[in-house]
């Protein structure tokens, strides 16, 4: 006997569910700042000559993504002028709390970051003043280099890592709970990451440069990239959606009915729009070599992994501890939390791009790699 | 000065100033602002510390609830519960098959829970539980994250619209702590809601469980809740999945708009 199909709810309440739109941007951000980094280490600390031209350009980006990423943890709490409690009391519960963890990784990924940069870009910085510095003090900026982005790759998978760990923790929630969960964010950020630096390489290339040309092999190394992380996301997940929907305990009704109601959503637009198209365009020759298809690659896959953040954000807190069925989420137009918070969140994004990009004289240690000496 | 004089006395000012930093972030917390807790409990507040010795919880005799909702709202006029906002309830269900058919009546609180997870979760210290058990949020340490709202398996904890923090029963500490009996139980009208001190072997909750077979909710939640039930139905212990579900509905079926951003989803 099917006790489930014979039992009906005729009265109870709305449980209230804590976390809105501005969660799964926040995830998105990290994620999407944690994978900058660690492009832009391929070329610093593992020597990959290939990816030096956007090494810097990509670390500036980790560090914008990483700036602007806390104030939608800000705007999702209901107490945003007591944050320094966060800092102060509590303590005893850093062992059992992944959200106190960001205390730590917070402020001092971002803080990293910005010391690399400073070191990367000193020699330009000396420059524009004047002063030149010397081939010893070059190579010591170097070697410092590598040491700060060794260290930091470990930290930008924790600062990323962590928000799995916020959700994986969360045992009364069946969507969230698998011990996957960090390693499944840090995969699908990858896929973020690398979208967006293939939205957003060809626009700084074509119209703040100099040398004003798109480094269309870069597209096309970056699209397989891709490809590539696309693959180890999708391998992932299947390995924990087959277990969690197949051989897990109770949880797997849960899963059932979420997955079951939300079908098409996760499957056709997220899997087979956002992850397989893109996954294809970056494999296949033809496409790879066209700009606009890379774009377009590019653009659907930063999307997929947003809506995928969302699913897991969202769609677990629809599943019903209490209540029987799922509930449904409309986020609010304006105020806090709110679908303005999060688009102000990105105008808050393009601002300081715009900025770091000012400031730091990206441009000119990316001509390096396009520009012969005779031409300048 | 020369480039190199200008890179010494360069060298120097961040050194100092980097010196001052330290130093005022060491001595900041030496005026004890920085705390494993949480202030109130630091200060030994009696509010805070409970009844050291007891272990305080409820044994809910399903036998005989009538599904009134006496418990309902005496907890919203006692604790003054905001709007659709609910400390205890008590929802019905509707078992079997016609003809055969009986109603459930499943009064639900939190479960102040021996390991409870939301208190684990909390990054503030706002949330604890009291020596004697109690698990109760301070107000005016809790930073509305809702990460024990999310933590909570079942669904016990709400973001109070007035404090704007978390908020939950308290299993009126502020009436236990005078010797008075929780709201919901005082007002119990079929007698279902027992109330009482784990640790005393004479009292009426300890009685009961050593009397009758017991259950809690979800058990394999893990956090070992201390509200304990007699004559729980299986099928309604694990709270468990089901597409049927009316609550809300009749909102959706009056043509009302959803105001609330979380709503149950009608079928
Ligand atoms: S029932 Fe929920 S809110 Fe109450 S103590 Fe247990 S986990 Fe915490
Ligand atoms: S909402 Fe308040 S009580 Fe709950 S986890 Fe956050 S700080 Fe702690
Ligand atoms: S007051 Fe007692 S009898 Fe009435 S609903 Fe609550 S627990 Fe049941």
């Amino acid at each position: 006997m099917d006790f489930g199909t014979l039992l009906h709810t005729i009265s109870s309440i709305t449980p209230d569910r804590p976390w809105g739109i501005d969660i799964p941007n926040y995830f998105w951000f990290t994620g999407s700042s944690a994978a900058a980094f660690i492009i832009s280490s391929f070329a610093h600390v593992f020597g990959m000559k290939e990816y030096k031209p956007i090494a810097g350009f990509s670390l500036l980006l980790a560090f914008v993504l990483l700036v602007a990423a806390p104030m939608n943890l800000i705007d999702d709490l209901r107490q945003p002028g007591r944050i320094i409690n966060f800092f102060f009391y509590g303590w005893e519960n850093f062992p059992t709390s992944p959200m106190k963890w960001g205390v730590l990784l917070l402020i001092a990924y971002p803080l990293l970051i910005l010391v690399e940069a400073l070191v990367l870009y000193r020699p330009y910085f000396w420059f524009s003043k004047g002063m030149v510095r010397s081939q010893e003090q070059i190579e010591k900026d170097h070697h410092l280099g590598v040491v700060l982005g060794a260290i930091g790759i470990p930290l930008a998978l924790s600062v990323h890592g962590y928000t799995g760990y916020i959700l994986g923790a969360v045992h009364a929630i069946p969507l969230f709970h698998t011990p996957l969960m960090p390693i499944l964010f840090l995969a699908s950020a990858m896929v973020s990451g690398t979208g967006l630096l293939i939205i957003l390489l060809p626009i700084f290339q074509k119209f703040f440069t100099d040398f004003k040309r798109v480094d269309m092999a870069m597209m096309q190394r970056l699209a397989r990239l891709l490809s590539w992380f696309i693959v180890i996301d999708l391998v992932i997940r299947f390995f924990w959606l087959t277990f969690a929907i197949t051989f897990n305990g109770e949880e797997k009704y849960a899963l059932k009915l979420f997955f079951g109601e939300n079908f098409w959503e996760v499957l056709i637009v997220d899997y087979v729009i956002c992850l397989l198209v893109p996954m294809i365009i970056g494999f296949t020759n033809y496409f790879a070599r066209s700009f606009k298809w890379v774009l377009f690659a590019g653009i659907l896959s930063a999307i997929g992994v947003w809506i995928f953040r969302w699913n897991t954000v969202i769609g677990g807190q629809s599943i019903g501890k209490t209540t029987p069925f799922l509930l449904e989420y409309h986020p609010h137009i304006v105020g806090f939390d709110s679908i303005v918070s999060v688009l102000s969140n990105w105008s808050l994004l393009i601002a300081l791009i715009a900025l770091v990009m000012v400031i730091f004289p990206w441009d000119k240690e990316m001509a390096n790699y396009y520009v012969t000496k005779e031409e300048r | 000065m020369d480039e190199k004089e200008l890179q010494q006395s360069r060298r120097g000012f961040v050194k100092k100033t980097t010196a001052l930093i330290g130093a005022a972030v060491l001595t900041a917390p030496s005026a004890n602002a920085i705390s494993l807790t949480n202030p109130g409990r630091e200060r030994g507040d009696a509010r805070y510390i409970g009844q050291e010795g007891k272990r305080f919880g409820m044994v809910i005799d399903l036998r005989k609830c009538v599904g009134c909702q006496a418990c309902t709202s005496a907890c919203k006029s006692e604790n003054r519960v905001p709007k659709e906002k609910f400390r205890t309830y008590v929802p019905e269900y509707e078992l079997g098959t016609y003809p055969n058919v009986h109603k459930a009546f499943l009064p639900q609180l939190c479960n102040h829970c021996a390991e409870p997870s939301c208190v684990s979760v909390c990054p503030t210290g706002a949330t604890f539980a009291r020596k004697d058990g109690i698990v109760v949020v301070d107000s005016e340490v809790c930073w509305g994250c809702g990460y024990c709202i999310n933590a909570c398996p079942y669904d016990k904890r709400y973001f109070n619209p007035i404090t704007n923090v978390a908020d939950k029963c308290t299993l009126c500490a502020h009436r236990v702590d005078h010797g008075l009996l929780p709201a919901c139980v005082e007002s119990c009208v079929g007698g279902a809601r027992v109330f009482g001190d784990f640790n005393d072997p004479h009292s009426a909750v300890s009685k009961l469980l050593s009397s009758f077979p017991t259950t809690v909710l979800k058990p394999a939640s893990g956090t070992k809740p201390r509200v304990f039930y007699i004559a729980l139905s299986g099928e309604i212990q694990g709270l468990p999945y089901s597409p049927n579900v009316l609550d809300d509905m009749a909102r959706k079926i009056d043509g009302m708009p959803t105001t609330r951003e979380w709503s149950t989803k009608g079928e």
